[in-house]
C-alpha cells in the first residue's frame, strides 16, 4: 500500500520522535547512570571525607565510644551505606558496624596510601556490588589511620532504573503529546493539500470551476467600505482582489496580476487579509483557474475563427478552377486544392506529404524536382505554359511557381498555380485559323471576282463553240467537256463569292416549309434517280423567318447534296421541320442513312475546304458556307452521326439547324 | 550512506556500551572479635585540654617525638576531654606526665601527690603568664573593668589557671567579687575551652570573657580578632609546667628532665619543636614555684580538694 503525504508525515514524525527518543533514552541512561555512579562515588568520598574529620578526636582519645556512634550514624544516613569501620595505623579494626563480627577480607580489600585523598574499590560480595571507600584519617600530617565505607552499587542502579523508567515515560508521553499536537497543527495542511490535489485533477479533467481555498472570511469591500458593484472584486468569495484584473481600488492598477502584486503587496487589505503559504498556494490556484478559463475560452473562439477562416480559405482555394499547391522546403506538398485533387485524381490525403517523386512520373517528376529546387535556390518565380497528358487527351496548363519567404533570405517553401488552357489554347488555334482562312477569303473573293469575269467570257465561247461544232465529233465532246469544267469553275468561284459575302443579302419575311419545298423540287428528281428517297416532314402551320431566304436555301441544298453524297445509292434522307425550343426558334433537321462522319473529323466538317469527297465533286466549302450563312443568321448547326437518337448499328448523320425566326428582331441586326 | 546512517544510529543509540569496572571478590563470612590490646610499657603524656585535642596534638606530637628518641621510652600521647578527667587520669595512673596549668597542678599535686619537675618558658620569654578579660569591641557598656558588674561572664574552666583562677583574682583585687556578676558560667563540652571562651563573647553570648595569654592567636584565622577587645589583664603568676604522677620512677623523670634541658631555641630541629609547642625553653622546676598559685587559690575561695 502506497503512503499518501499524510502517511509520509505521520511516519516521518513518529520516526524522528522515536528516533530522538531513543537518543535520548539511550544518551540520558547512559549520562544518569554515570551521573548516578558518579555521584555515588563523590558521595562515599565526601561521607568518608566528613567522617575522617570528625574521626580524629575519636581515635585521639580512643573514645571507642564516640567513634561507635559516628560509625553507627553515619550507616544510618542512608539504605545504600552497608559499613563504616576505622583501621588503626597497623591496619587493626578500631571500630565497625557489623553486629557479628568483622569481616577478615574486608581489611585488605582496599588500601590507600598516605598521599591520596581516597581509593574506590568495587567489591563483589556475592551477587552485590559494593564500592568501597578507603579514606585515611589525618591529623596535619600523622596518619592515625583509615576510615573505610561501602556503599551499595545495586541500590544506585536501583535509582538509576527509576529515572530511566521515568525518562521512557517522559518520552512516550512526549511523543503522544507531540503526535497529537502535530496532527492538530497537520490537518489543516494535509486536508488543504487534497483539496488542492483534487481541484488540480478536476482542472486537468477540463473543469476549471474548482475552489481549492475556503471562503473568504475577511473582505476587501467591507475592510474599505466599498459599495462598487461593478468591480471583480465585489462580493467575489472566492478570489482575492490582488488576483483579479480591473479592480476599482483607488489605489489599484489597472492591470493583471503580475503587474500590480508589488503594488497590491503595499495595501492595507492584503496585510490583513492574506494568509499562511498553503492558504496563498490554494488562492492563487484558484486565481491561475480563472485566469485559465478566460485564457482558454479566448483561445477557443480564437481557434474557432481559425478554423472558419481555414475552412473560407480553403473553399476559397476549392472553389478556384486553378490548380494550387503549396510545397515545402524539401518538394513535398502541405496543402492542395480540389483542381489539384481533380488533375491528380487523387485524394488531398494521398497528396498531402508526398512528393514530385509520388505524384508524377519519371520523367516529369525529375523535371518537376529540378524546376522546384532551382526556384528555391534562386528565389526566382516560373511561369510556363505546360503541356501534360490528360485522361481526354492532352491539357495545356498555364503554370506559376512562386517561392514563399518565411524571413529575410530563407525560403519556406513554393506556391505553385496552374490553370487549365486547352480551350484557351483551341480558340486561340481556332482564331489563328479563322484570321488565315480571312485573308485566305479575302484573297479568294479577289480571285474570284478577277476570275468570273474571263469564266464568263470562256464559257460564252465555249458555248458558241459547241454550238457551231457538230455533236457527234470529237470536238463537241471536247468542247462540251470544257463547257462542263468551266461551269465547275464558275461554281466553285461562285462558292468562294459566297463564302467571302461578297454577295448582298436580300431579307425577306419567308415560310421555311415554302422554302425547303422549292429546294427539293430542284433536287428530289435527281435523287430518286440514284434510288435516294426523300422524306419531309414539315410542320402543319408555315413556319415563318426574316431571313435572306436564298442563301437558306443555299444551305438546305448543300446540307441535302451532302446527304445524297453520303447516300450515293439506295437510301433515304429525311428533312423535318419544326418550331425550337421557344416560340422563336425554328428547327430543321437533315438527316440521312449514308455513311456517316468519323468521329475524329465531325470537329474539322465546318472548316473550309475540308472535305471527304473525290477532287471532282466537292470543293470543301459547302459546309463552310452553310455554316458562315447560318451563323450570319444567329443561328447555330449541330451535326450528330449517327443521328439522334441514337440507335445500334444505326448509321449516317443529322445536321440540326436551329435559326431564330428573327420576326421580334429589329430590321439590320441581321448582319450585326 | 546507508551504512554511514546506521554506524550514527549505532553510535548514538549505544554510547555506554563497553564501560567495564572489575570487581573483588569478598566473602564477608569469614568474621573476627575485634578486641582492643594495651600496649605494654608505655609512659602516658597529657596536655591539659585547654585547647582542642588536634591542637594538643599539633603542639606535642613532634616535643613526643623527640622525647621518645631521646629517652628511649614509649612515650604516647593521649587526650583526656575535660580538665577533670586529665585530674583524675593523673590520680588513676593514666596519666603519668602531666602537662598543665599552675591551678590544675596545684590540685593534683593536693589530691593526687603529683610532682613537677619543669616548667616552661613562654614564646615571650617569660616563665609567667596573665590572664586576658575580653569583651566584643562594639560593646559600648563596658569600657573599663568595673563596669563588668552584672554581666554575664563566661570562664573556661573552674580549674583554669589564666582562664579563670588569676581573672577571678585580678577581680577580686578590684574589689568585684563572684556575686556581683549577673551570670558565671564555663566553657562545655571537651576540649578546645580557651576557643570556646573566645567564640562565645565573639558570637554575642557571653558579656565579658576570660582566658589565657595568647589565646586570642590561637583563633586568630578563624574569627576577626579585631572584634575582640582585652578590657584588662591580671597579674603574671607562673607558667604551665611538668608533673609526674605519683610513684613514677624516678629514673624517667630524671631522662625526661635532661632531655627537656637539652631542647635548644638555637637549633632548627628543636626550635621547630619548641615552636610547635608555643614555648622556647623547658627548665627545671620544684613544687614550691607554684605556692604563689596556692595562695591565690585560697584568697579567692577555691578549695583544692573540690
Amino acid at each position: 500500500m502506497k503512503l499518501g503525504f499524510r502517511g509520509k508525515i505521520y511516519l516521518g514524525f513518529f520516526s524522528l520522535l522515536l528516533i530522538q527518543g531513543l537518543v535520548i533514552f539511550f544518551w540520558v541512561s547512559h549520562v544518569v547512570k554515570g551521573s548516578m555512579l558518579e555521584e555515588l562515588k563523590n558521595r562515599g568520598i565526601s561521607i568518608g571525607i566528613s567522617l575522617s574529620a570528625r574521626m580524629v578526636e575519636p581515635i585521639l582519645v580512643m573514645d571507642f565510644l564516640r567513634m561507635k556512634v559516628l560509625v553507627d550514624e553515619t550507616v544510618q544516613l542512608g539504605d545504600d551505606i552497608f559499613y563504616t569501620f576505622v583501621l588503626d595505623e597497623e591496619e587493626n579494626p578500631l571500630i565497625h558496624t557489623f553486629k557479628h563480627g568483622f569481616p577478615v577480607e574486608l581489611k585488605m580489600a582496599n588500601t590507600v596510601l598516605n598521599n591520596q585523598k581516597g581509593s574506590i574499590q568495587l567489591l563483589d560480595i556475592g551477587g552485590q556490588f559494593i564500592y568501597d571507600y578507603a579514606i585515611p584519617v589525618f591529623i596535619n600530617d600523622n596518619r592515625l589511620g583509615t576510615l573505610r565505607l561501602g556503599l551499595f552499587r545495586t541500590r544506585a542502579e536501583k535509582a538509576v532504573n527509576k529515572i530511566i523508567i521515568s525518562v521512557v515515560v517522559t518520552i512516550i508521553l512526549a511523543i503522544l503529546i507531540a503526535g497529537f499536537v502535530g496532527s492538530l497543527l497537520l490537518n489543516p495542511v494535509t486536508k488543504s493539500i487534497k483539496k488542492l490535489h483534487d481541484s488540480s485533477e478536476q482542472a486537468l479533467r477540463g473543469n476549471l470551476d474548482v475552489r481549492a481555498a475556503p471562503m473568504l472570511k475577511k473582505n476587501c469591500w467591507e475592510i474599505m467600505q466599498c459599495h462598487q458593484k461593478e468591480c471583480p472584486a465585489y462580493k467575489n468569495f472566492h478570489h482575492r482582489c490582488w488576483y483579479l484584473a480591473g479592480t476599482l481600488c483607488p489605489d489599484c492598477i489597472e492591470r493583471k496580476y503580475a503587474k500590480k502584486i508589488d503594488s497590491c503587496q503595499q495595501c492595507q487589505i492584503y496585510k490583513q487579509c492574506s494568509g499562511d503559504e498553503i492558504q496563498s498556494l490554494a488562492e492563487s490556484f484558484d486565481a491561475m483557474t480563472l485566469s485559465l478559463k478566460g485564457n482558454l475560452s479566448d483561445l477557443k473562439n480564437a481557434e474557432s475563427i481559425l478554423n472558419e477562416q481555414k475552412a473560407l480559405l480553403q473553399m476559397i482555394l476549392d472553389a478556384i478552377p486553378d490548380f494550387i499547391s503549396l510545397q515545402d522546403q524539401e518538394g513535398r506538398y502541405v496543402s492542395v486544392n480540389r483542381a489539384f485533387c481533380e488533375m491528380l485524381n487523387k485524394n488531398k490525403e494521398d497528396i498531402v506529404g508526398r512528393g514530385n517523386d509520388d505524384l508524377f512520373s519519371g520523367n516529369q517528376a525529375e523535371l518537376y524536382n529540378q524546376e522546384d529546387k532551382s526556384i528555391l535556390e534562386t528565389g526566382t518565380p516560373l511561369v510556363k505554359e505546360n503541356r501534360v497528358p490528360g485522361s481526354k487527351g492532352p491539357k495545356w496548363l498555364h503554370v506559376v511557381k512562386i517561392p514563399v519567404s518565411e524571413a529575410k533570405d530563407r525560403v519556406r517553401g513554393l506556391v505553385c498555380s496552374g490553370r487549365d488552357i486547352t480551350q484557351l489554347k483551341a480558340v486561340q488555334e481556332q482564331l489563328t485559323q479563322a484570321q488565315k482562312m480571312e485573308s485566305v477569303g479575302r484573297l479568294a473573293a479577289g480571285v474570284a471576282h478577277e476570275i468570273n469575269t474571263p469564266l464568263g467570257i470562256i464559257l460564252g465561247y465555249a458555248q458558241l463553240l459547241l454550238e457551231d461544232v457538230g455533236k457527234d465529233g470529237q470536238i463537241y465532246e471536247d468542247v462540251a467537256t470544257i463547257v462542263k469544267q468551266i461551269k465547275i469553275c464558275s461554281k466553285i468561284v461562285a462558292d468562294l463569292l459566297n463564302f467571302s459575302h461578297s454577295r448582298e443579302s436580300i431579307i425577306t419575311v419567308f415560310n421555311i416549309n415554302e422554302a425547303i419545298g422549292e429546294v427539293l423540287g430542284v433536287v428530289e428528281h435527281t435523287f430518286n434517280l440514284n434510288h435516294v428517297m426523300v422524306k419531309h416532314e414539315y410542320h402543319k402551320e408555315s413556319l415563318l423567318m426574316k431571313g435572306d431566304k436564298e442563301k437558306l436555301k443555299q444551305v438546305f441544298i448543300n446540307l441535302l447534296n451532302n446527304a445524297f453524297d453520303a447516300i450515293e445509292e439506295n437510301g433515304s434522307i429525311c428533312i423535318s421541320t419544326g418550331p425550337g425550343k421557344t416560340e422563336n426558334e425554328i428547327k430543321i433537321s437533315v438527316s440521312d442513312t449514308g455513311i456517316g462522319i468519323a468521329k475524329e473529323n465531325i470537329s474539322k466538317v465546318f472548316e473550309p475546304f475540308y472535305t471527304t469527297k473525290a477532287p471532282d465533286k466537292g470543293t470543301g466549302l459547302g459546309l463552310s458556307v452553310t455554316f458562315g450563312i447560318i451563323k450570319d443568321h444567329n443561328g447555330t448547326i449541330e451535326v450528330f452521326s449517327p443521328p439522334l437518337p441514337r440507335k445500334k448499328k444505326e448509321q449516317g448523320t443529322q445536321f440540326i439547324v436551329v435559326l431564330p425566326s428573327g420576326l421580334n428582331m429589329k430590321k439590320g441586326e441581321l448582319n450585326g | 550512506m546507508k551504512y554511514g546512517w546506521m554506524i550514527l544510529l549505532c553510535f548514538l543509540l549505544f554510547p555506554g556500551c563497553g564501560e567495564n569496572e572489575s570487581a573483588i571478590k569478598v566473602d564477608l563470612t569469614i568474621k573476627e572479635q575485634v578486641i582492643f590490646k594495651e600496649e605494654p610499657g608505655v609512659i602516658t603524656y597529657a596536655y591539659l585540654p585547654q585547647y582542642s585535642h588536634t591542637i594538643s596534638h599539633t603542639r606535642h606530637h613532634s616535643l613526643i617525638q623527640y622525647l621518645r628518641k631521646e629517652t628511649g621510652l614509649n612515650i604516647k600521647q593521649i587526650f583526656p576531654d575535660t580538665f577533670d578527667e586529665h585530674m583524675k587520669m593523673v590520680g588513676q595512673k593514666k596519666i603519668d606526665i602531666s602537662f598543665s596549668n599552675p591551678a590544675v597542678y596545684v590540685k593534683i599535686a593536693h589530691r593526687y601527690g603529683a610532682k613537677a619537675f619543669a616548667r616552661i618558658v613562654e614564646m615571650t620569654g617569660k616563665d609567667k603568664f596573665r590572664g586576658q578579660i575580653i569583651c566584643r569591641t562594639d560593646n559600648s557598656s563596658i569600657q573599663s573593668l568595673s563596669d563588668c558588674r552584672h554581666k554575664r561572664w563566661i570562664a573556661v574552666d573552674s580549674t583554669s589557671a589564666g582562664g579563670y583562677l588569676y581573672p577571678l583574682g585580678h577581680f577580686m583585687d578590684h574589689g568585684i567579687t563572684k556575686m556581683d556578676f549577673k551570670e558565671i558560667a564555663f566553657a562545655p563540652g571537651p576540649g578546645g575551652k580557651q576557643e570556646k571562651v573566645i567564640l562565645s563573647v565573639y558570637a554575642g553570648k557571653y558579656d565579658i570573657g576570660t582566658i589565657r595569654e595568647g589565646s586570642l592567636d590561637v583563633v586568630a584565622d578563624r574569627i576577626d580578632i579585631n572584634k575582640i577587645r582585652i578590657i584588662s589583664m591580671s597579674d603574671s603568676y607562673p607558667g604551665w609546667m611538668y608533673a609526674a604522677r605519683k610513684n613514677l620512677d624516678k629514673k624517667i623523670v630524671e631522662k625526661l628532665k635532661k632531655a627537656f634541658e637539652k631542647l635548644d631555641f638555637n637549633r632548627k630541629d628543636h626550635r621547630e619543636i619548641l615552636e610547635a609547642a608555643d614555648f622556647i625553653k623547658v627548665i627545671a622546676s620544684v613544687d614550691s614555684d607554684f605556692d604563689s598559685v596556692r595562695q591565690l587559690a585560697a584568697r579567692v575561695g577555691i578549695s583544692l580538694d573540690e
